[in-house]
């Protein structure tokens, strides 16, 4: 190696920076063979695959490759697994999204700052349930025979509701129960961004009239509209990704029809029918489509002079 | 003080408690029940005696006394001692060794002068956007053997990603630099300031991400359900979804406890309480969680 001024020899930098060099290394090697190493098993979304083969040598589809993905392009029932993905990440944006900042809000609102701090125990704690407990109380609520809102509804002259076995009930059921377990650790967020705003904002703010509902609007929100923009173009950079450990443990075949999304059905694909080359172009597809979603967006956060979320 | 603590109103108009006041604490204090209750009810069906449940099934509180006799039958069962046993172990393992190795690898990358240091920092954070995905993961657990294997359970979490931004963005930013060059100035090389200065200064920041991945790794069952199944080394996180999903491994326990308690426990409650039996730990490590995570040293992880 030439020995420049700006480009010492590999040895002399190796014999310096050693033991940084040691502490990086375990961490790499665990990087490079868990993370690295699968991208090239991305080749079989173009091949056939055979088992005795392995993905070197399993041949390649026809359509130059392309087969797995013009069959599922063509296949109505990827459609409707899209369509869901996308409408129950819509709703939780509409819902679950407004919701968190509308917390974060009240929680700041709060006098009692004993009853604030219960108030925080309380709502952050489901964000530490994995879904499987969570699913766990979910159906200790919502099951038709003992679940206690159906015992509400029957006690009220009701008959039960299928909340988890029918198609109409659920997205809404996903939406609300996503909101319950995050919003409240989301709300962390913007409550970081609030309690940067400068106390003397609010005493001129005083000083000039307004109530608490003008400091709120005036103040607060065009405070925290970076932090709620960068949030809003991860949750658009994230509409076809699906929350896999929820889904997953919520659904059943009787709500596939609302219920399947990408992450689910590639599983499903994949492991339960033992379809690889088909599950891994499918999910090669949405993760590329994912990939540029995150691009455009985070160009679009950039052009609005934030902080990019890449 | 008090007025220097942002997002806190002025002191002045703090006096009159309105309808805005009222409209805030019920709103928060409903949130926080919505929040709270599940949890609530699932405990206090699975300490009630089963009479008085289906008597009275929107019961919020045990009026007729406390039974255990549940947790009895869920603690006769060999099965969820030895899931107890396989959580606590793999807990304890993949924990010790992804806080060893993402500690490490975040304190060497913050040191960015040194050649490489970018390159390594760049490909980790590429991982967060984009990889082999499902199959090409599990077909490469295959080839090393840990499909079926208890290791599949503890070495893919060796690094941690979100807590190497963390840790790395706290060694850039946090960590003071002249606590290093006064140990440098002091003739200690590199490995001495890094065991006696970086590591116990640091250790708050260690302490606390350990806490949250020990948090992941105990609630963690996507692992096993995918790449080991094998019931004889099977966690409680994947325990408690077998017995809240099947009915096999329920009405074996129901059926053991009628020698101990001289009746079958209905599913139900054995449900209830096996989901309080493995969202105990969380709630005993949950005051420490919160207490790190209210001061903000977790936020790094949603931004790259």
């Amino acid at each position: 190696m030439r020995n420049t001024g700006l480009r010492r020899p590999l040895g002399t930098i190796i014999k310096k920076y050693w033991f940084f060099y040691m502490l990086v290394l375990p961490g790499f090697a665990v990087l490079l063979l868990f993370n690295y190493v699968p991208m090239y098993g991305l080749l079989l979304a173009f091949k056939d695959w055979n088992l005795t083969k392995g993905v070197w040598g399993s041949p390649w589809t026809s359509m130059r490759g392309f087969k797995y993905f013009l069959s599922f392009l063509t296949d109505p029932y990827f459609w409707r697994v899209m369509r869901n993905t996308i409408v129950i990440n819509l709703y939780n944006l509409a819902f679950g999204f407004t919701f968190t900042i509308f917390l974060a809000l009240m929680i700041n609102e709060m006098r009692s700052q004993r009853l604030k701090r219960t108030v925080q125990t309380a709502v952050y704690l489901p964000y530490f349930l994995s879904w499987i407990i969570f699913a766990g109380l979910v159906n200790a609520f919502l099951d038709p025979q003992t679940g206690l809102i159906n015992n509400v509804i029957v006690l009220l002259g009701g008959s039960p509701v299928r909340f988890l076995t029918d198609n109409r009930y659920f997205q809404p059921v996903v939406v609300i129960t996503n909101t319950i377990k995050e919003s409240g650790y989301e709300s962390i967020l913007y409550l970081a961004a609030i309690a940067g705003i400068s106390p003397e904002l609010y005493e001129s703010a005083k000083v000039d009239g307004g109530n608490r509902l003008h400091m709120i609007l005036h103040i607060i929100l065009p405070h925290i509209t970076p932090t709620i923009a960068v949030l809003l173009l991860l949750r658009v950079s994230r509409l076809l990704a699906s929350n896999f450990e929820q889904i997953y443990n919520l659904y059943s075949p009787m709500v596939f029809d609302t219920g399947d999304t990408a992450a689910t059905y590639i599983y499903r694909v994949g492991l339960e029918q033992s379809q690889y080359s088909l599950s891994t172009a499918l999910n090669l597809f949405t993760n590329i489509l994912g990939l540029l979603l995150l691009l455009v967006t985070n160009k679009l956060v950039e052009r609005r002079n934030f902080e990019g979320i890449l | 003080m008090s007025a220097l603590r942002a997002g806190k109103a002025p002191r002045k108009w703090r006096r009159r408690f309105g309808g805005f006041d009222v409209f805030v604490t019920v709103f928060c204090l409903l949130f926080a029940l919505v929040c709270f209750f599940p949890l609530w009810y699932v405990f206090v069906v699975s300490i009630m005696p089963y009479s008085e449940f289906v008597q009275h099934p929107l019961a919020i509180f045990p009026t007729s006394g406390i039974d255990l006799q549940y947790y009895r039958a869920i603690f006769s069962n060999a099965s969820i001692w030895n899931a107890i046993f396989y959580s606590v172990v793999k807990t304890g393992l993949a924990t010790g060794l992804s806080v060893i190795i993402t500690a490490a690898m975040a304190y060497g990358v913050s040191k960015r002068h040194i050649p490489g240091m970018q390159v390594v920092n760049v490909m980790t954070i590429v991982t967060m956007y984009f990889g082999g995905g499902l199959i090409p993961v599990y077909l490469l657990y295959r080839d090393l053997g840990l499909l079926r294997s208890f290791w599949a359970m503890v070495l893919p979490f060796s690094l941690n990603v979100g807590y190497y931004i963390i840790m790395r963005n706290y060694f850039l930013h946090e960590l003071s630099s002249e606590l290093e060059e006064a140990a440098h100035l002091d003739g200690a090389n590199p490995i001495q300031a890094f065991f006696r200065v970086v590591l116990p200064t640091s250790a708050p920041m260690i302490a606390a991400v350990t806490l949250f991945i020990a948090v992941a790794m105990w609630n963690d069952w996507y692992s096993f359900h995918t790449y080991v199944n094998v019931p004889a080394i099977r966690p409680l996180a994947n325990t408690l979804r077998e017995i809240l999903t099947k009915n096999n491994l329920v009405n074996s326990i129901s059926n053991e406890a009628q020698a101990l308690l001289g009746f079958k426990p209905p599913p139900v409650a054995l449900r209830m309480a096996t989901v309080i039996v493995a969202t105990t730990p969380i709630l005993i490590v949950y005051p420490f969680l919160q207490k790190y995570f209210a001061k903000g040293l977790m936020l790094g992880a949603v931004k790259g």
